[in-house]
């Protein structure tokens, strides 16, 4: 039962990895859902989350640009 | 023998201190090495406050009066890499040395002899520096961004600069490994990343940046050598390269290191504020969120250095955007000092004014940095003297100031005595008022259209130019009197009690005597 918990905890690590890089791009974190991060994410989860986050990033604001001068 | 010896022999060795001269050349102490980073680094900052004293002697009147425009050049250049690689950085290498394996509770850094190669390369290449003066041709000319075509046209000057940034990259890249390392691998049990004081997470990101981007500052270089010396064309268009991609290839480099040169700074105050508002740091997690933020969003921005250099209206909107992103983690970290003030019951030592000073200037430096950002303004005021302005709104009243907050609230741990209050406040008050009157008015040159660079200028400049060369004279003479508060506080300051800031809660005043002793932290404390 417990190890089936923790499986369900792994499968909705992708939302939220990727809430723990937006926030971090923002640079603002409740303590709590901190907590539950450091408690639940690996850090490799993260390098990687992030790295995509950064690569999102600049495709986000290049398409901004497109559409400012298109 | 060895074996049978072992005990015996090990704890003989650690009480063996070689003296003299000796003591430094050999030492693999942290906190040795890092007092020779921090005396290092003062001597460049006084160097190199003397070439800027050069400077504006020379701009305090209209006309060429002390300076040729040749020696004017090498002196703006070398004041720029003197600050830059020989004062700033090494200061907060020396603060790293000190301060990180006390703060996480370690006995000593990581790989400690490769710690005392970084320090001792730093000679050599500060030997190289200052000497490029008296060869032919003399010092480096181009500005300390060293853009062809004047550095592939420089003489020797340029290649002993060269050789200069290598060996000082190499340090740096030696030292940000020996500080990742340490922090990743040598925390007290129980000093999680998330407990790490915020100085120790703010050198863990920066040392990765130096990580990244130094060796592509060394890659820079050997390119311009080998367009020097070698034959190639990297940079030389006639020979089919462009001299515009070596600033794309330097700024990539140039400004995660602005962020270099600040992030130990956040940390620094992250530091003074909370003791003295006696009160937590406010929202410890989104400060270490905003400085991977920064830093992160730091090597995204680099173009928004060279808007004029010729780029297509997408390019100028990307970096113009990016860059102005910045100022949001920013803004979260400086929200958060003030919080973290907010109903504290604040005292006002000199640790305390100097990181105040910080917020209030920095902010400013900050904002015209937003303004520099935005391409139609930066197209004005790019080579004027409002960017002077606004990048030593962000370095000395930034990195300088901090590292003042830094030194004044550890040296009762470092040396066991504390300084001198009233001289401290003196020393705060006096960098504050001509700090300002040196640069506050430069904004005013800029914007009136004052190219940087120049050592003549037209008579509708004379006014702000005295003014800023009066505070110029006024800052440089103030830091002699910091120098004089700190060797009498060595000498002969009153002995510091054990904990003199009631409200510091790190490790180095919590489990240590002061001063710290020589070895420390033998055995890790337990965090709870």
């Amino acid at each position: 039962m417990s190890n089936d918990t923790v499986e369900k905890q792994k499968v909705a690590t992708v939302w939220q990895v990727a809430k723990a890089v937006m926030f971090a791009f923002m640079g603002i974190r409740k303590k709590s859902d901190l907590e539950n991060d450091a408690a639940t994410l690996k850090p490799t989860q993260l390098i990687v989350g992030g790295i995509i986050g950064g690569i999102l990033f600049v495709i986000s604001i290049m398409l901004l640009v497109r559409l400012v001068v298109s | 023998m060895a074996a049978v010896h072992g005990d015996a022999h090990g704890h003989e060795h650690d009480d063996h201190h070689p003296s003299g001269i000796m003591r430094w050349i050999t030492t693999t102490n942290h906190k040795d090495i890092g007092t020779m980073y921090l005396w290092f680094s003062f001597a460049m900052f006084l160097t190199g406050g003397t070439l800027a004293l050069g400077i504006r002697a020379e701009l305090f009147q209209p006309g060429i009066q002390i300076l040729q425009p040749e020696l004017f050049n090498q002196f703006t250049t070398l004041h720029g890499l003197i600050m830059v690689f020989g004062a700033i950085m090494p200061a907060f290498v020396g603060f790293a040395n000190w301060q990180v394996p006390l703060m996480i509770g370690a006995p000593d850094m990581a790989f400690a002899r490769m710690n005392n190669w970084s320090f001792w390369l730093l000679i050599p290449a500060a030997t190289l520096l200052v000497s490029s003066f008296f060869v032919p041709g003399g010092a480096a000319a181009g500005g300390w961004t060293f853009y062809p075509p004047l550095s592939t046209q420089g003489g020797l000057g340029v290649d002993l600069m060269i050789f200069a940034v290598h060996i000082l990259g190499a340090s740096s890249i030696m030292g940000s490994i020996n500080i990742i390392t340490t922090i990743l691998n040598m925390r007290a049990p129980g000093m999680t990343l998330m407990k790490m004081p915020m100085f120790v997470w703010t050198w863990l990101i920066t040392a990765y940046l130096l990580v990244l981007v130094m060796p592509v500052l060394a890659g820079t270089v050997t390119m311009l050598l080998t367009d020097r010396h070698f034959g190639t064309s990297f940079f030389n268009a006639a020979g089919g390269g462009d001299p515009v991609m070596f600033q794309h290839i330097f700024w990539f480099f140039g400004h995660p290191e602005v962020y270099i040169m600040i992030l130990p700074s956040f940390g620094i105050v992250s530091e003074v504020i909370p003791t003295f508002s006696r009160k937590p740091l406010f929202g410890y997690s989104s400060m270490v969120y905003a400085t991977a933020s920064i830093a992160i969003l730091s090597c995204v921005v680099w173009a928004h250095h060279m808007f004029t250099a010729g780029m297509p209206t997408v390019g100028q909107l990307f970096f113009m955007y990016a860059t102005m992103l910045i100022a949001v983690p920013t803004g979260v970290k400086v929200f958060n000092w003030t919080a973290t003030m907010w109903r504290g019951s604040m005292t006002f030592e000199t640790p305390m004014l100097f990181a105040i000073g910080f917020i209030f200037l920095f902010v400013i430096g900050g904002f015209s940095g937003v303004i520099c950002a935005i391409v139609p303004i930066d197209i004005q005021v790019q080579d004027t003297y409002y960017v002077i302005a606004h990048f030593h709104y962000v370095l000395v009243s930034g990195s300088l100031f901090a590292l003042f907050a830094g030194a004044y609230y550890w040296i009762p741990k470092w040396t066991g005595r504390m300084y001198n209050e009233t001289l401290g406040k003196t020393h705060f008050w006096l960098s504050m008022f001509f700090f300002n009157l040196t640069f506050f008015v430069q904004h005013f040159l800029g914007l009136a259209g004052m190219p940087r660079r120049i050592p003549d200028y037209n008579l509708q400049f004379a006014d702000f130019n005295m003014i800023s060369s009066i505070g110029a004279f006024g800052f440089g003479l103030t830091q002699l009197l910091f120098l004089y508060v700190m060797i009498n506080c060595i000498r002969s300051g009153e002995k510091a009690p054990q904990k003199p800031w009631d409200g510091a809660t790190t490790l180095e005043w919590t489990h240590l005597p002061t001063p710290a002793p020589y070895h420390s932290f033998e055995k890790p404390p337990v965090v709870q």
